[in-house]
C-alpha cells in the first residue's frame, strides 16, 4: 500500500464529486443560501445590548419576518431596524428576554400573529420553546460557535451544497433530509406531515423577502398552503389569551415606563387562515383587549386603505412586491402618526 | 472546540503549520502545543481553564514532594490533597445537585419539607478525563511506578494536550509525557495516517453516530409511550450504534491528529461489539477508562488476589463507581450495576462451564453478548427509570400493543447500520484497520476514503456536540 498514492486518489476523487455534487444541485434550481439559524438570529439579537434610542427592533413571527423589509423602512426612516422575528414562535420570550435583559428604549415593533401571540405560556410548548431556545443560545453560545458561524456565512453565500436548515425544510439537501425524503411505508398510523418546503430567501441581517416561486407558482403556493393546513389542525391546544395578555402586558408596561417606545402590528392574512383567524382568535376577543391593556400604538392592516386588498400568496405572508409596499406605507402612517418620534428622520 | 467544526478545521491548520515551521524549537513548539491546547479549551469557556491550571499546578506540586520526600506520612498527604483538589472538583461541579437530590429526598422522606437550592453549575467539558489523567499521574509518582515530568512544560502538556484533552483516552503519564522529551516529527505515512483516521473518526461521528442513528435514538428514548417491541428494539441499537460512533470517532481523531504531530496516543476501542463476554468487552470498549478502574480502583480494592467474594465484591464496586462516573445520575449506577452483575456472572459461569470457542460459536457468543450489553444501554441513555422500565419492557416483547412510532425506513436503516457494524467489528476482531490496510491496494483506501470525506461534506452536520464531553 502506498499511502501518498491513495491520498492523491482520495484528494482528486473528493474535489470532483462535490463540485459535480455543486453543480447538480444548481441545474436543479437551487441557488446559495443562508440559514435562518439560531446563530444568524443571536448576532442580531447582539446588536440589541448596544442599540440607541434611535433604534428599531422588530419582533414577531414569520408574518413581520416577511411583511417588513428592511431595505424600505431605512429608506423611509434612515434606521436600519433590527429584525428579531422568528418563525412559528412567539415573541413573547424574545420581549421578555430584551426588557428584562438589556437597556433599551427604543422603538420595538412587535408583530401579532394570533394564533401564535396568544398561543401559550407553557414553556415546554412548541411556540414558546422555539422561541426560548434562541435566547437561551444566544445567552449560552460560545466563543468557539461564534467563529464557526463567521467562518460559514462566505461558505453558505457561495455554495449550494453547504445549504442546510435548522427548520428541516422537505427540500434541504443535506444528507439527512435526502434520506428522509426517501418514501417509506408509514407504520405509525398517524397522518404524514406534508412536505414543507423553504418559501423565502433571508439575508444576514435577517432581511427576508418571500422568493418569486412563492408569489407566481400556484402548485407551490398550494404546498405551503397543505402545510399550514396540516399544522393548525393538528393544534389541539386552545389559545391561552389570558396568561398570554398578561404576561405580554407585565412586559410591556416595564418597557414603556422606562421611555420605550412599544408599537403593535397585524400583518396581513387571507384565504382560508384569515377566515380562521377571524372566527376563532377575532380582533374584537384578543387584539383590542391587547391594545387596551398595553396601551400602546397598535396597526391592523384591515384599518389603512391601502392594505386591504393585498392578498398572501400561501395565506399567511406577503410577496417580496408587496411586502415592500406594505412596509413603505405603514412606514408612513405611523411616521404621519408621530409613532416613530424616536427614528433619525424625525 | 469540536473536531466536527470550521473552527477546528482552521484551528488545526495553524498549528501543524507552526508546528512543522522552522520558525521556534523544540521547548517553543511544545508551548505552542500549550496555548493551543488553553485556546482549544477556552474558546468554549475561558474562565475554566482556571480548573485547568489548579489542576495542572496542584499535581505538579504534588508529584514533585512525592520524587523528594522519603517520610511515608507526608507523602501519603501529598497523594491525598491531589485527590482531595481532583476529585473536589468532580464532586463539586458533577455530582453536587445529584448528591443534594438525593440528600433532599432522604430528608423529605422523614416529613422536614426540604427544599433544595439549586446551584445551577456549568459542567466543565472533559473534568471526568482530565482529573482522571492527572491524577494517575500522582498515584503512580505516589507507587513509584512513573519518573517525574522533566519539566513544568511538558506536565502542563501532559494534562492538557488539545487531541485528547476534553474525551480521551485518559493517558498515562509513562505513556505521554516521556515523548514530549524529544522532538517530534511525524514522518509523510504518519501524517497521511493520521489524517486518513482524523476522516474515519468524523465520518464515524457525522455522518454514522448524528446523521443515520442519533434521530431515531432520539425519538425512541423521547416518547412517553409503551412502545412495540420492534421499535424499542431499533431505538435501542441505534444507541448502541451512536454511541460508539460518536465516542470512537472521538478517540479516532485524537489518535490521528496526535499522531499527525507525530505523537503516539494508545488505541481506546478494539471492535467492541464482537466481544465474547463480558470481560472481552471491557478490554475493548474505553480501555483507557478500564484499565484505569482496573489499575487505581479493581486492584487496590483487592483484585483477585483475595478470594472468590472479595473479587466479586470489588467487581461490583468497580463497575458501580465506573458507572457513576459516566454521569450523576441512578440510571447511570444500574448501567454499571448491570455491567457488574454480568461480569460476575460471567467469572461463575467460567469455573463450571468450559467453552472451546470457535468461529460458529463465538459469533453466536458475541451476539449474545451484544444483545445483553443492549439492555444495559437503555440504562445509559434514558433520563428516566420510567422510560428505562417501559422501553425494557417492550424489548421483551411484554407490550403486545405498544405505539409504533417509527417508520419502516428507520427500522431498515437502522438494522443495515447495526448489522454492518455487527460484521464489520467480527471480521476485524483479531486484527487492526492498519493491518488491513497494509493488505489493501492503494486505489481502494483512496476510494473509500473519498467516499468518507463526500459523506461527510454533504451531510452537513450541525456540529453536534460529542456525547462524552458531558461526562
Amino acid at each position: 500500500m502506498n499511502l501518498k498514492q491513495s491520498l492523491f486518489i482520495a484528494v482528486a476523487l473528493s474535489v470532483i464529486s462535490i463540485v459535480s455534487w455543486e453543480l447538480y444541485w444548481r441545474s436543479q434550481g437551487k441557488i446559495p443560501d443562508l440559514d435562518d439559524d439560531k446563530n444568524l438570529w443571536a448576532v442580531q439579537r447582539a446588536k440589541v445590548n448596544h442599540a440607541s434610542e434611535t433604534d428599531v427592533v422588530l419582533l414577531g413571527s414569520s408574518r413581520v419576518l416577511f411583511d417588513i423589509q428592511l431595505n424600505e423602512w431605512e429608506k423611509e426612516t434612515g434606521t436600519r431596524p433590527i429584525q428579531l422575528a422568528s418563525a412559528g414562535t412567539s415573541p413573547l420570550p424574545m420581549f421578555h428576554d430584551i426588557v428584562n435583559n438589556t437597556d433599551f428604549k427604543g422603538t420595538v415593533l412587535v408583530g401579532v400573529t394570533p394564533g401564535l401571540f396568544f398561543s401559550t405560556t407553557y414553556p415546554e410548548a412548541g411556540p414558546w420553546k422555539r422561541s426560548q431556545n434562541r435566547v437561551d443560545y444566544f445567552e449560552d453560545r460560545t466563543y468557539a460557535q461564534r467563529f464557526n458561524h463567521w467562518l460559514s456565512l462566505p461558505l453558505q453565500k457561495n455554495l449550494v451544497f453547504v445549504s442546510t436548515s435548522e427548520e428541516g425544510w422537505s427540500d434541504d439537501i443535506d444528507l439527512k433530509s435526502l434520506l428522509y425524503a426517501i418514501p417509506s411505508e408509514n407504520r405509525t398510523g398517524k397522518p404524514e406531515y406534508p412536505p414543507f418546503k423553504a418559501f423565502a430567501y433571508i439575508e444576514e441581517d435577517r432581511n427576508n423577502p418571500m422568493s418569486e416561486k412563492t408569489a407566481t407558482d400556484t402548485a407551490f403556493a398550494n404546498s405551503i398552503k397543505a402545510a399550514w393546513k396540516f399544522v393548525i389542525m393538528g393544534n389541539q391546544q386552545p389559545p391561552d389569551r389570558e396568561s398570554t395578555t398578561s404576561f405580554f402586558v407585565a412586559d410591556a408596561k416595564k418597557f414603556i415606563n422606562r421611555g420605550g417606545n412599544l408599537i403593535l402590528v397585524r400583518c396581513p392574512s387571507s384565504g382560508w387562515i384569515k377566515q380562521g383567524e377571524d372566527k376563532f382568535l377575532s380582533r374584537t376577543e384578543f387584539w383590542d383587549p391587547l391594545v387596551t391593556a398595553t396601551n400602546a400604538k397598535s396597526y391592523y392592516f384591515e384599518d389603512y386603505e391601502q392594505f386591504k386588498n393585498l392578498t398572501c400568496p400561501e395565506w399567511s405572508h406577503l410577496s417580496a412586491p408587496d411586502a415592500r409596499y406594505f412596509t413603505t406605507e405603514l412606514v408612513k402612517i405611523m411616521k404621519a402618526d408621530g409613532t416613530l418620534s424616536n427614528s433619525k428622520s424625525n | 472546540m469540536l473536531f466536527n467544526s470550521l473552527s477546528f478545521v482552521v484551528f488545526l491548520v495553524i498549528v501543524l503549520a507552526l508546528y512543522y515551521s522552522k520558525l521556534f524549537n523544540w521547548t517553543n513548539k511544545k508551548r505552542m502545543l500549550l496555548f493551543a491546547s488553553y485556546i482549544f479549551y477556552g474558546l468554549w469557556n475561558p474562565p475554566l481553564v482556571i480548573l485547568l491550571w489548579i489542576s495542572t499546578m496542584v499535581d505538579w506540586i504534588a508529584g514533585n514532594k512525592l520524587t523528594l520526600e522519603e517520610n511515608q506520612r507526608k507523602r501519603k498527604l501529598w497523594l491525598l490533597l491531589s485527590m482531595f483538589v481532583n476529585l473536589g472538583f468532580l464532586v463539586f461541579f458533577k455530582y453536587r445537585d445529584f448528591m443534594l437530590d438525593n440528600f433532599t429526598s432522604v430528608v423529605n422522606s422523614y416529613g422536614y419539607g426540604y427544599k433544595a437550592q439549586p446551584m445551577d453549575i456549568i459542567l466543565p467539558m472533559g473534568i471526568s478525563f482530565y482529573t482522571f489523567q492527572t491524577m494517575s499521574y500522582t498515584i503512580d509518582m505516589y507507587l513509584k511506578r512513573t519518573e517525574r515530568a522533566k519539566t513544568f512544560l511538558d506536565f502542563a502538556l501532559y494534562v492538557t494536550f488539545f487531541p485528547q484533552l476534553v474525551a480521551g483516552p485518559i493517558v498515562r503519564a509513562q505513556d505521554l509525557i516521556s515523548q514530549f522529551y524529544e522532538e517530534k516529527k511525524a514522518t509523510i505515512n504518519q501524517f497521511i495516517w493520521g489524517l486518513f483516521l482524523l476522516t474515519i473518526g468524523l465520518f464515524m461521528k457525522v455522518v454514522l453516530a448524528d446523521t443515520l442513528l442519533s434521530d431515531t435514538a432520539d425519538t425512541v428514548f423521547g416518547s412517553k409511550d409503551m412502545l412495540n417491541g420492534l421499535d424499542a428494539w431499533t431505538g435501542t441499537l441505534a444507541f448502541s450504534g451512536q454511541i460508539f460512533f460518536d465516542f470512537a470517532g472521538y478517540s479516532t481523531c485524537a489518535i490521528g491528529i496526535s499522531l499527525m504531530l507525530g505523537i503516539i496516543l494508545p488505541d481506546n476501542f478494539r471492535y467492541p461489539y464482537a466481544a465474547i463476554g463480558f470481560s472481552d468487552l471491557w478490554r475493548r470498549w474505553h480501555i483507557s477508562l478500564s484499565t484505569w478502574l482496573r489499575d487505581y480502583l479493581y486492584i487496590p480494592l483487592g483484585g483477585n488476589k483475595h478470594g472468590i467474594v472479595r473479587m466479586y465484591a470489588a467487581l461490583m464496586i468497580t463497575m458501580l463507581l465506573g458507572g457513576l462516573w459516566h454521569g450523576a445520575a441512578w440510571t447511570f449506577v444500574i448501567w454499571g450495576a448491570l455491567h457488574g452483575i454480568y461480569l460476575v456472572v460471567e467469572r461463575m459461569l467460567k469455573t463450571k462451564i468450559h467453552i472451546k470457542i470457535g468461529p460458529y460459536n463465538g459469533i453466536v457468543l458475541a451476539l449474545l453478548t451484544y444483545t445483553l450489553v443492549n439492555f444495559t444501554w437503555v440504562f445509559f441513555r434514558a433520563r428516566e427509570f420510567s422510560t428505562a422500565k417501559n422501553m425494557i419492557w417492550s424489548m421483551l416483547f411484554m407490550n403486545t400493543d405498544g405505539e409504533k412510532i417509527l417508520y419502516s425506513s428507520d427500522i431498515i436503516k437502522v438494522f443495515s447500520v447495526i448489522s454492518i457494524l455487527f460484521i464489520c467489528h467480527w471480521v476485524m476482531r483479531n486484527t487492526s484497520m492498519k493491518e488491513v490496510s497494509l493488505k489493501t491496494p492503494s486505489w481502494i483506501l483512496g476510494v473509500v476514503w473519498a467516499i468518507m470525506f463526500f459523506l461527510i461534506a454533504i451531510s452537513q452536520g450541525s456540529g453536534e456536540q460529542f456525547i462524552y464531553f458531558q461526562f
